[in-house]
């Protein structure tokens, strides 16, 4: 089978890190590749520099045997390679036709006519999707469904899908993989990253797998079981030691009920939500995208505002709480901790230091009245860095110049500073580096033992296995599920969490 | 997970550096820069040394400082108040009016400040609870205050303060060791201002929503409150500012918000060194870059330069800091999430 696309000797560096080595990549016509590794593996990177958003720093990409370099995503569309995000990539407030067209429309448009056709295009590829409807308006599965047909309306041979599977129930995902097989038999190529390896191994002809930048297994599926990838992706003991304590470790016992929230509900993402938090132990919440996790923990800690209406009500301590705003859930002692790191976490012109000042003179009503003593500032950072092992060259650095994972632990520093009674992890191991995530999750417990009631969301499940000492699991805006770790198994808690 | 890779960089010791040298430099450069046109006008223009000249530069230079101290409070913040003419030039036709129908000059001030007040807690709100961008809201806040002054408050554009009120004038024409006082006001006003932003909670609270306003909230940083004294804060620059002006001519001119004053006070503001992706420069900026562009006002005056050939060169060296500062503080797609100006 001759190579479609191919790629030997790659490594794309950023700033002089590399983020995938001398990669020899090859993609048959009409193969389905899956693409493997862990988080920061360089798999999204590599097919980022096959649709054309990356360039090599070295090495060489050929498209149909032609040695070509891809500048922009739309160099590689003209050669037939689409790439379908894990972010939607389409304009919600056009519709379903629009989208598929947009960027080849004619100079006069007519809708009725882009109708019509976008109708039989769609039939054409089996989708059910009203092509008048708006996209905002649409599940995550036909939001796929529309980006493939856009993907195929550009004619593309080789489409690349990033985590295609993340947020798609399984009748979705059953879909989904008809759908490849379709256009596998239209001699479309197929890339997808995934971390479902049961996926990978059922539709996949090829799998390769990556690790830390470089390719370290990479044949047909048929010489593949889930052991034989799960070794080449970790290629370590290191996961073992993080995740692998989940049964082997006595939950801790639930202290005094901090927070309880009853049927809490927020517009149409938080829907009548019952639950309750105790103090000296982590509760894990699990949810897929979509599933409101995020938005009731912000809901609870103010940074979302419940309906006026029929909001349902948060006791905090016993008593009824209505936050409108985070500083007053702060001075209570409720912080949240978010998953958005760069755009709502830390302050980018301030260094280690002030960052966790800023939290320290905000958790008191009128910190804003202080002097402000860098001596005191210095001595916080100094407290801190050591607790969390913040490690930074310079300890004037910016934190915007620090590692994810040091960057994360400057952001619980900010928050922890603040004494908190009740403290929400969003995510917090989300694009932090292996080692920081032990040092995190070693943290996360060290809380919980000094008798504070911790909140961990995450949608990685061995994580949420390995530290939570109760599980509960969000579906459509609601925590339908509450799980001890000892009985919960991975299959049983995304049982709970697709729909 | 598609910046994972970005994440783990360490941080680039060689670029820090050199952007750390870059804004002492940019902020000596135009202390420089001054410094040096300072001495080449005296030099070569013959008028520029003259005692009357040198009356005219340094008031001007105070007003314009004074102005450009409210902008720099408000643009580290991430906002821009473009309603600082206007409220400088009605503020004080309200003290004057009413001081000519009889009011005593001081009880007529303290209302005069109570207006700038009021008018800054209505913009403030708009801003931090309404949420209109600063730029919209400060724009039509402007309109409506000089409406107010033209159309109601006063019936003449120029205001003349009523005899007899040298303590006032002493704040334009007097001079305390030499030094005019409309200097030592303006000197205060940016140590007091200095301190306020560098050694204060609130301050640095200034600072820190300016940066990132979302991570500001969910810190616990009361934002909306602080936005709202930003505005007060800004209005009583503009008083000041009114205040001199009004005791150095003894009287008040509104046709002045129809000038070009604000983009002056735009740019010392820029020139200084306070980025507009809000959360950077200080005091100091604003000192240097009031020097440098009351230094380049005052010697095209004396070079007889048109008024509009002066507004062109203006508006370049403008559009030139606004690029520079473009360059060296990009804005990001996640800033410009934030909602900037």
């Amino acid at each position: 089978m001759k190579p479609i696309v191919e790629m030997r000797g790659a490594t794309k560096s950023f700033r002089g890190i590399p983020a995938f080595q001398d990669v020899d990549f090859e993609l048959g016509a009409g193969e389905v590749h899956a693409l493997l590794g862990e988080n920061g593996a360089g798999k999204s990177t590599l097919t980022k520099v096959i649709a054309g958003v990356h360039t090599l720093t070295s090495g060489s990409l050929f498209v149909n045997g032609e040695e070509i370099v891809l500048h922009t995503p739309s160099e590689a569309l003209a050669r037939g390679i689409a790439m379908v995000y894990q972010e939607n990539s389409l304009v919600p407030s056009m519709t379903v036709a629009q989208n598929i067209y947009l960027g080849s429309e004619k100079a006069l448009n007519r809708l009725r006519g882009i109708y019509i056709a976008a109708q039989q295009f769609l039939q054409s590829l089996n989708f059910h999707v009203d092509p008048s409807a708006l996209v905002g308006s649409l599940g995550a599965a036909q939001k796929q469904m529309v980006e493939i047909a856009r993907a195929v309306h550009h004619k593309a041979k080789v489409i690349v899908f990033d985590e295609p599977t993340a947020t798609l129930t399984p009748e979705e995902k059953n879909y989904f993989f008809n759908l490849i097989q379709n256009l596998k038999e239209q001699g479309v190529s197929i890339i997808f990253i995934s971390h479902a390896l049961e996926e990978a191994l059922q539709i996949a002809d090829r799998i390769t797998i990556l690790r830390d930048g470089k390719l370290v297994a990479s044949d047909v599926t048929a010489n593949f079981d889930r052991e034989k990838i799960i070794r080449a992706m970790v290629g370590r003991e290191l996961t073992g030691e993080i995740y692998g304590q989940a049964k082997s470790r006595v939950p801790r016992k639930r202290g005094r009920k901090v927070l309880s929230v009853e049927n809490l509900s927020m517009g149409s993402i938080v829907r009548n939500t019952s639950f309750s938090i105790f103090a000296g132990q982590v509760t894990g919440i699990f949810g897929l995208v979509g599933s409101g996790r995020t938005e009731t923990l912000k809901v609870v800690s103010g940074v979302l505002k419940r309906d006026f209406f029929h909001g349902g009500e948060v006791k905090f301590e016993g008593k009824a709480v209505r936050f409108r705003v985070p500083a007053p859930a702060v001075r209570k002692g409720i912080v949240y901790v978010t998953e958005e790191r760069k755009a709502e976490g830390f302050f980018e012109t301030m260094g280690i230091a002030e960052n966790i000042y800023m939290g320290d003179m905000s958790k008191i009503r009128g910190g804003g009245l202080t002097v402000v003593s860098m001596a005191h500032a210095v001595e916080l950072a100094e407290q801190w860095r050591k607790r969390l092992n913040i490690r930074a060259i310079d300890p004037n650095a910016k934190v915007i110049e620090l590692s994810g994972g040091n960057q994360q632990k400057v952001v619980i520093a900010k928050a922890l500073v603040q004494q908190p009674k009740l403290v929400i992890f969003d995510e917090p191991t989300r694009g932090v580096d292996v080692g920081a995530i032990a040092e995190i999750h070693h943290f996360i417990n060290e809380l919980a033992d000094q008798g504070i009631a911790v909140v961990m969301i995450s949608s990685y499940l061995p994580e949420v296995l390995a530290v939570s000492d109760r599980i509960l699991v969000a579906r459509q805006g609601k925590i339908v599920e509450e799980m001890e770790p000892q009985n919960a198994t991975e299959e049983a808690i995304m049982y709970a969490a697709v729909h | 997970m598609s910046d994972t890779t970005a994440d783990k960089l360490p941080p680039n010791g060689a670029e820090q550096k050199s952007r750390k040298s870059f804004v002492f430099t940019q902020e000596l450069i135009v202390a420089i820069a001054a410094a040096v046109l300072f001495v080449f006008f005296s030099l070569t223009l013959d008028n520029f040394l003259l005692p009357g000249n040198l009356v005219t530069l340094v008031r001007n230079v105070a007003v314009l400082g004074l102005l450009s101290l409210g902008m720099a409070v408000v643009v580290i913040g991430r906002g821009v108040d473009l309603s600082l003419v206007a409220v400088m030039a009605v503020s004080l036709t309200v003290a004057i009016v009413l001081a000519n129908e009889g009011m005593g000059f001081a009880e007529a001030l303290l209302v005069g400040l109570g207006f700038v007040v009021l008018v800054a807690v209505v913009l403030g709100f708009l801003v931090a609870y309404v949420e209109i961008p600063s730029i919209f809201a400060t724009l039509a806040v402007a309109s409506i205050v000089y409406g107010l002054g033209r159309g109601v408050i006063a019936d003449l554009d120029v205001n003349n303060i009523p005899n007899g009120l040298d303590w006032f004038l002493f704040l334009g024409r007097g001079a305390i060791f030499g030094i005019p006082v409309s200097i030592w006001i303006f000197a205060l006003t940016a140590l007091v201002l200095y301190l306020f932003l560098r050694w204060t909670g609130i301050g640095r609270f200034i600072y820190a929503l300016g940066d990132n306003l979302q991570t500001a909230r969910i810190t616990g940083i009361p934002v909306r409150p602080i936005i709202v004294l930003q505005y007060v804060i800004s209005g009583v620059m503009a008083f000041l500012a009114g205040a001199v002006t009004a005791a150095s001519v003894a009287s008040m001119n509104m046709r002045i918000v129809n000038s070009t004053v604000i983009y002056d006070v735009l740019l010392v503001v820029v020139l200084g060194g306070i980025g507009l992706t809000g959360g950077r420069g200080g005091v100091r900026n604003v000192v240097v870059g009031t020097a440098l562009i009351g230094l380049l006002l005052n010697a095209m005056t004396i070079m007889d330069i048109s008024y509009t050939v002066q507004n062109l060169i203006k508006s370049a060296v403008l559009l030139l800091a606004l690029v520079v500062d473009a360059l060296l503080n990009p804005r990001d797609e996640q800033t410009a999430q934030q909602g900037d100006i």
